[in-house]
């Protein structure tokens, strides 16, 4: 059953990829900025999360809290959008192309921020982790549970944070703050808070996403450019700032990518991109992507 | 409590608003009356942090407003309902309401400040829990005076919360001012219609060009001639009857 197998490590791609798109579609639903630099607090993630797991060695913890290590490392990383919230203030208000020239020179500095604490060479961790958890056998196949874990986490995240966007005081007040931030601040809200917040989370969802991937690839210089490529994909097919649309996005996305890596490697990207296309030509506000009216 | 003295403000590079004097004491309705274009917007924007005056000065109690930002302004009780009404499609009736309350906690208790918004517009408690997109314009004019009021504002300001509304809603509209006055908070009202313009106003402020050519009763404006040729332009503008 090669499809089965195909199928669990898409869906393994679409929870990484969901939770870097998730970010992305919160910052550009609150803040209307598209964050090129979305690839980096991945990649920043995964960089960390070696690091996280290093010390975890050293400590001698029992390999059992990897997940929730793997988590805990990408919230800590993914603070840094605190202070970088500040970087974007002055171009709120500005045309869109400044603010993409601002993220992408995020993009490039964290480049330099890798090679100087981590190197220009890939770096893993020790790949026995990613059976420490077992394996469950699905038809022959030996799948390690580490990737149904990974999916799980991803699943839950992505619950509570639509329950938290739909149901609490704060959640509302970041939905009126993405419609209409001026009435929101006619109503006592301090809305550079409430971007510090979203942003902050925003970047934590792609940090989390690296730290997650860790254990079945190396964290790489290459892994922030690659990752834009595909959140774009994702975010295009399911709609700017649509968190339904991130998911489905990731979903075809990550089946799309896993499908055409092994059975036509030469058009992995192409494959992608073709559906990107289709979906701009037949519905070009994305899936689930509200038209502007 | 609200002292507005020679506000100017400029709207890229063009002046809007040239010296305006504005006085409004605690409870007091005052309706600011000007043609389209005359400024009013202008004056409530200025007045809630969004545009920041060239000059003059803005001072609510013996703060000066001209300094903060509109959250903060809003923080201190001045509640603003704005000319499109602004309501939140993406929440409901309910959360619209209930917003300012989360965010501004000092004052009564919530349940007092929501029971209260519902007293004095009956008609959005069957609309609860609709979305903020499907109501009809006078029920968003509704909400949105609602929800600036459970912010529990001593001072509302509401900019032409008659325009675009369908005769029928128009008294219901009125009855909601007139019960926010009983209960004793100061109202700025904006109008651009002479007809539209409560007989119990307080003050009636007339401004034209960016600049108040009248500040006096309702009935001095209605006997002042230089006044009615301005003002009554605007009724001028409607369909003779
Ligand atoms: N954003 C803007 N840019 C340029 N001019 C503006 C802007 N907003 C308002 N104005 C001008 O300011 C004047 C006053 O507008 P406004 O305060 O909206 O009047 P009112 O509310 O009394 O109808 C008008 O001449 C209008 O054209
Ligand atoms: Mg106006």
């Amino acid at each position: 059953m090669q499809y089965a197998n195909l199928f669990l490590a898409g869906l393994f791609q679409a929870a990484i990829l969901f939770l870097v798109a998730c970010g992305l579609q919160l910052i550009f639903g609150v803040q209307k900025v598209v964050n090129l630099a979305c690839g980096s607090f991945y990649a920043l993630g995964a960089f960390f999360a070696i690091t996280a797991v290093g010390l975890l060695h050293q400590w001698q913890m029992p390999m059992i809290f990897l997940v929730p290590a793997l988590v805990l490392s990408g919230v800590l990383v993914g603070t840094v959008g605190a202070p970088l919230e500040l970087l974007l203030r002055p171009v709120y208000r500005r045309d869109p192309s400044y603010q993409l020239l601002l993220t992408f020179g995020l993009l490039l500095m964290f480049q330099d921020v890798f090679r100087f604490f981590w190197g220009a060479a890939p770096r893993s961790m020790d790949s026995s982790l990613y059976g420490i958890y077992g394996t469950i056998d699905i038809s022959g196949l030996q799948i390690p549970v580490y990737n149904f874990l990974v999916i799980g986490a991803s699943i839950l995240i992505a619950m509570i944070l639509g329950l938290s966007l739909k149901r609490t005081r704060i959640g509302r007040i970041v939905r009126a703050t993405a419609e209409n931030r001026n009435m929101t601040e006619a109503l006592g809200v301090n809305s550079s808070k409430v971007f510090t917040m979203v942003f902050t989370l925003g970047c934590i969802l792609g940090t989390v996403g690296g730290a997650l991937v860790i254990p079945t690839s190396a964290a790489s210089m290459t892994m922030a450019a690659e990752l834009v490529v595909e959140a774009f994909a994702v975010v295009v097919i399911g709609g700017l700032g649509s968190m339904a649309g991130a998911a489905v996005g990731a979903i075809i996305v990550g089946l799309m990518r896993a499908f055409a890596v092994s059975l036509a490697p030469e058009v992995e990207i192409l494959s992608i991109y073709l559906v990107v296309v289709v979906v701009l030509l037949i519905r070009p506000v994305g899936l689930f992507g509200r038209s502007a009216s | 409590m609200l002292n507005v003295s020679e506000l100017t403000v400029d709207i890229q590079g063009s002046r809007i608003l040239r010296g305006i004097s504005l006085e409004v004491r605690a409870g007091e309705l005052v309706c600011l009356l000007g043609r389209n274009g005359a400024g009013k917007t202008t004056t409530f924007r200025s007045l809630m942090g969004y545009l920041r005056p060239v000059s003059g000065r803005i001072s609510w109690e013996d703060k000066d407003l001209a300094r903060l930002s509109t959250w903060q302004i809003a923080q201190l009780g001045i509640g603003f309902s704005p000319e499109e009404s602004e309501v939140y499609a993406d929440l409901t009736v309910e959360e619209n309401i209930e917003l300012p309350t989360w965010t501004r906690t000092c004052g009564r208790p919530a349940a007092e400040r929501i029971s209260e918004a519902y007293r004095i517009f009956p008609k959005l408690e069957r609309y609860r829990k609709r979305g903020g997109a499907e109501l009809s314009g006078g029920e968003r004019k509704m909400v949105s005076i609602a929800r600036a009021l459970a912010l529990d504002a001593e001072l509302l300001l509401l900019d032409e919360p008659f325009e675009g509304l369908s005769p029928a809603i128009i008294p219901l509209v009125a009855e909601g001012v007139a019960a926010i006055r009983q209960s004793g908070k100061a109202i700025v009202m904006a109008e651009s219609n002479l007809h539209h313009v409560p007989d119990y106003i307080d003050k009636l402020v007339v401004i034209e060009r960016g600049e108040i050519i009248y500040t006096g009763s309702l009935s001095g404006a209605l006997g002042d001639v230089e006044v009615m040729k301005i003002i009554a332009g605007a009724v001028d503008a409607e369909p003779q009857t």
